[in-house]
Parts: C-alpha cells; structure tokens; sequence
C-alpha cells in the first residue's frame, strides 16, 4: 500500500513539475528533484509481507498420480471403492509427496532383518502402477552394486516413507540410471534430510547423466523414448540413425490424448473432503 | 452389442411375416433409416421417449415392491443342513486390487458386484426332470425393448425387469427361495469358499502352440515353413486320426469355473465380494458365483445365511465384512516384533 501511495505520489509531482519546465522528459531524477522541494513529508518504510502459507499449499496442488484411474471401459465404482481403501491409508500413515528424481528413505518391516526392520536409501526411479497396487522403485549403488528395490506405496508392511530430497529430474522415468556410470545413482545411505519451506516451486534438477559404453538396456537415444537427461556421447551418424525412428505426427493424434484436468479436480476434491473427516 | 441388434432384427423380421400373414399385406419389411430395431421404426420420437420414461418407472417401482415381501406370504424358511445346497448369485466382474493379510502377505482379489439380482422362477425336480430342484437367477438389469415377447415372459411372471444374463441353479428342496427375492452380496461370508463360472475371453482361431502349448519347431538349422505347425498328427499303423487330438481351431469363449477361491471381505452397501485369485472372463462380464462343491471346503461353508441374505430381516450388517485375516487400513503398519 504504501509503495502505491508513493508511487501515486511521484506521479502527481512530476506531473507539476513537467508542467512547470516541459523541457525535462520523465525520468527519476526529475521526481527526486521534485520530492526534495516541498512535500518532504515522512514515509514510512514498506510493511513487511506475511504470506500465508496455508493458502500458498492450497495453490499448488498435488494429487499422487496413482489416484488418476487408466483410461477403459472399467467401471468408475471400482476406481471409488479403491480409492476409500487409499484415503483410509493415508489418514492412519504419512505417504508424503515425491516424484521420479526425489531421494527417499524408506523403512519396511522385515521378518528376516536384524531388528525387524530394513531401511533403504535410494533415488526413486519409476512411478508405476494405480489405485491401491501403485509402485515406486528406489536405486543406489552398495558396495559397487546396483540395487533396486520396487515398494508398494500402500502396503502395509511399510512403516515410514521419508523424503530426503525432493526434486524432479528432467524425464518421468530414470530406468537410464541402469545403464548410466554408477556415480550417478549412488547415495550416501546416512544421508541427512534437505529442509525446505511449503510453498517452494519442486526444483527441477538438469543434470545431464554420462552413460557407459555401449550395449544399454535399451536404445536410449531413440526418440521413442524422448529422453533429456543423458549427455549422448554418440557419434553422430548413429544420432542421426536414431532419428529415423521418431514418429513427428503422434502428438496430432487426438485420440490418443487422454485428458485428465477434470477428473483430477474432481478426485482432488473428493480427497480433501475425505481426509479433513 | 451386434448380437442383440441382430436379434432383434430376426425378432422383426418373424413379427412383420406374422402380421403379414393376418392382414395379407406386403410380405418382406422394407427397411429404411438408421433403425437398427423393430420398435423405432413404427413409433414417432415422442412416443419412443415416453416408452423410454415409462419403462425406467416401472423398473423402479418393480425392484422397490421386491425389496419389502410382506406384500404376500413368504415362502416357508428351513433350517440349514450340512447337505443342504444354496442358491447362487449373478454379479458382474468389476476387476482386480491387491488385499494385504495381517501378516503382510498380499493377495490379488477380483472385485464382483452382484447387480440387480433376481430369483426368477422356481423349477421342481419332477418340472424339471433332473436330480434336484432348479432356481432360475437373473442379473443385471437392461432394456426390454430388444427381446421378443416370449422371451420376456419370465420377467414379467416374476415382476422384475429384464436381465441380461439369467442362469439356473441347482437347489436342495429346502433351500428354495420365492421368485421375485433379491439377492445380495451378504449371501456370502467373508472366509467361506466359492466357484466362479463365466465365458473366457474368446481368442479367435489359434494354433497348436498358443491353444494347447505345443512346442513348435526350431527357428532356424535348416526349417523349411515349418516354425509353429503341430508336426505328425498320427501314426503309420494308426492310419486314422483319433478324435480329441489336439488341433489348431477357436479358443477361448468357452465356459470355464475357478473352484474353491477365498471370500476375502463383502462390501454390503455397494454389494461387492472379494474373491481371491483371478475369474475367468473379461471386465465386466456376468459370472455366476456359488458355494464350492469341493470337500475340502465344506467346514467353511457351514452356517451361511439360508436359504439367502434378506435385506429386511432382522440380521443388521455393518458396511464391510472382513475375514478376520485381512489387514485393515484403519490399524498402523504391520511389524514383525
């Protein structure tokens, strides 16, 4: 309020003054000129901003993409039944809110295990699955050995789910990671949890991974795949081959689009009501 | 969808020769328009819209006047015995979701929602000639309009709407239900044992290797167009080819039944039972669900509600049942201590 009512202040005062010299073109200096004349007034320093930070989280919404029902013929009450199941887990246990790049620690119970319990550090690389079946996959590399492990998100064997790190990478699914230099997925297992507020943007972290040599897992720099985050170290002409597979008129077909706005803000909906009960 | 349409156009086809005959008018029905149906082509768009409304009405009222039986007498009630056989239900195949026990062990389950379920008729064991007594069950209900009047008969002898699947079920004489009688998902208990009956999914015309799993022949070392073929069908001496061998030809579409798969939780409001392990047949497809017949399980089938679960009796169930190994989401995690 207060920096409009200077600013509305200025506005006036140069107007004056160019009425009283039009020679001087509209500039800062000719309004610093013109407040040092006669109204000197005081003026108090801007309030500081208090941001609500209740509010913030309502504005970036995040819905866990399991919720999401695949496109069929199923019927929608299937996907309801599943999804009170789902909101009956989150009321009693924290399942928080990550994404594919995101380092997570997640601790299970073990019948075999010392103490009965296993915990696990690792980058999440995949997201899969819906409804109460949904998955996620961490990596590290222990001991100069890759290890993947595929949670089940609503399993009830798992007793906490922590964040380390949360951020996004450039591409929805790291499978990559397999074939990337083992630097690139080991994490220090004693790692200590990154503190961050609410209402932040997720960060989206650009590194670009270097792969090992030849053969991968898969083709990676085929455009099928369309993937950012690899720094290809490939020779040209094999880049070049790989660009025969790219299919440019798929993103025309519109049947092929699967628009889920609505029915997010739906669930969204549903969700809250559900979980403040 | 092409099947019903096609039946219908038999059903006008026999209709138009009918009336034909009566009147001596023209003979074939000349076909005109988009119609796919007989009763499109002789009613004005209004009159179609208030078959339509009136229809859903009677519906309504139809499955409401089912659901409080102290209109008339009851059918006398029999205590269950442990060679009695109970009727079965109609439900439809929703899918699968993952169950975890309490030990936190996971199990796939397929979710079957018994819809619009009906007793149709009753059939006598002298009726009907066989060793039991048969109920005739129907589920799911759906337009009329597409059925000859014949054929809705039974329907219409029961009060209730047409139904999509009906199928018949052999009874003890002391477990006949009154026809009209809805059923429900309580019909089962969570922890008994039931057989799924259903038509697979049809595969077409399949070789030996997809539809018997034959081996084949090597891909390659000097095969000549012979990859995936069944090889010799006989021998020399035998110099026939014995009936049953196993040929290329139609799979699937068949009826097949999964016995003895777990009930894991019935969901009373939306009517869903949780059957453990997968059912044959596609998404939403009509199954007919019963008590197993294996006799292994007999000693979790004792005491179910009999001859059926009726919704205005005096047992009050709560939303959910649950087997008592099934781990629920409102208690914390599992740990192993």
């Amino acid at each position: 309020m207060a920096a409009v009512a200077m600013a509305a202040a200025c506005g006036r005062l140069l107007l004056r003054g160019a009425a009283a010299r039009p020679s001087r073109c509209f500039s800062s200096s000719g309004c610093r000129s013109s407040t040092d004349g006669d109204t000197a007034k005081f003026q108090p320093p801007p309030k500081p901003v208090i941001i609500d930070k209740q509010r913030q989280r309502e504005e970036r919404r995040y819905l866990s993409p399991e919720f999401i029902p695949p496109r069929g013929r199923t019927d929608p009450l299937k996907f309801y039944i599943e999804r009170k199941d789902m909101i009956q887990r989150r009321k009693v246990f924290n399942i928080p809110e990550f994404y594919v790049g995101s380092i997570l620690a997640v601790t299970t119970a073990d019948p075999y295990a010392d103490g009965k319990t296993n915990r696990f550090v690792g980058i999440c690389i995949q997201r899969g699955g819906k409804g109460l079946g949904a998955t996620f996959v961490l990596r590290n590399v222990i001991e100069d050995q890759g290890v993947e492990i595929c949670y089940e998100l609503y399993s009830p064997r798992i007793q906490e789910i922590k964040v380390l790190k949360l951020e996004k990478r450039l591409d929805d699914n790291l499978m990559y990671l397999r074939d990337a230099l083992p630097e690139y997925s080991t994490f220090d297992v004693n790692m200590k949890p990154e503190s961050r507020l609410d209402h932040e943007e997720i960060p989206v972290n650009k590194l670009q991974v270097r792969m090992k040599p030849k053969p991968w897992s898969k083709r990676w720099e085929r455009p099928k795949y369309n993937i950012k985050g690899i720094k290809f170290e490939l020779p040209e002409k094999k880049m070049k081959a790989a660009e025969k597979w790219s299919q440019p008129w798929l993103e025309f077909d519109m049947l092929r689009e699967y628009d889920t706005s609505k029915i997010e803000e739906k669930i969204w909906k549903e969700i809250n009501e559900e979980l403040k009960k | 969808m092409a099947g019903w349409a096609l039946l219908a156009r038999l059903g006008a086809r026999l209709r138009a020769a009918g009336a034909a005959g009566h009147r001596g008018q023209l003979g074939p029905v000349a076909r005109h328009g988009n119609d796919a149906t007989w009763w499109h082509e002789h009613l004005s768009e209004e009159n179609v819209q208030f078959l339509k409304k009136t229809t859903a009405e009677e519906y309504k009222a139809q499955t409401a006047s089912k659901l409080c039986p102290l209109k008339d007498e009851p059918w006398p009630l029999n205590e269950w015995k442990p060679d009695s056989v109970r009727v079965g239900v109609v439900a439809v195949k929703l899918g699968m979701m993952p169950i975890w026990t309490k030990s936190g062990k996971k199990h796939a389950v397929t979710l079957l929602k018994v819809q619009d379920c009906h007793v149709l008729r009753y059939i006598s064991k002298e009726e009907s000639e066989g060793k039991t007594a048969k109920l005739i069950v129907g589920g799911k209900n759906v337009s009329p309009f597409f059925k000859s009047e014949a054929a809705m008969e039974i329907f219409k002898e029961a009060g209730v709407p047409r139904k999509q699947k009906v199928t018949a079920f052999n009874v003890t004489d002391d477990a006949i239900i009154k026809p009209g009688t809805p059923l429900y998902a309580a019909h089962f208990r969570p922890g008994q044992f039931v057989d799924v009956t259903a038509k697979t999914i049809g595969k077409g015309f399949q070789g030996v290797m997809k539809r018997w799993g034959f081996k084949g022949q090597p891909a390659s070392h000097g095969q000549t167009k012979t990859h995936r073929r069944p090889g010799a069908i006989s021998t020399n001496k035998a110099a026939k080819v014995y009936r049953g061998k196993k040929m290329p030809g139609k799979m699937g579409n068949v009826y097949r039944t999964s016995y003895g798969l777990k009930v894991w939780r019935i969901n009373t409001k939306h009517d869903i039972i949780y059957v453990n392990g997968s059912v044959p047949g596609h998404t939403n497809c009509l199954v007919k669900v019963k008590d197993t017949k294996l006799p292994n399980y007999k000693d979790c089938n004792k005491n179910p509600p009999f001859p059926t679960f009726f919704a205005d009796g005096d047992e009050k169930l709560p939303e959910d049942l649950y087997d008592e190994e099934v781990f629920q989401f409102t208690d914390p995690s599992v740990t192993y201590a």
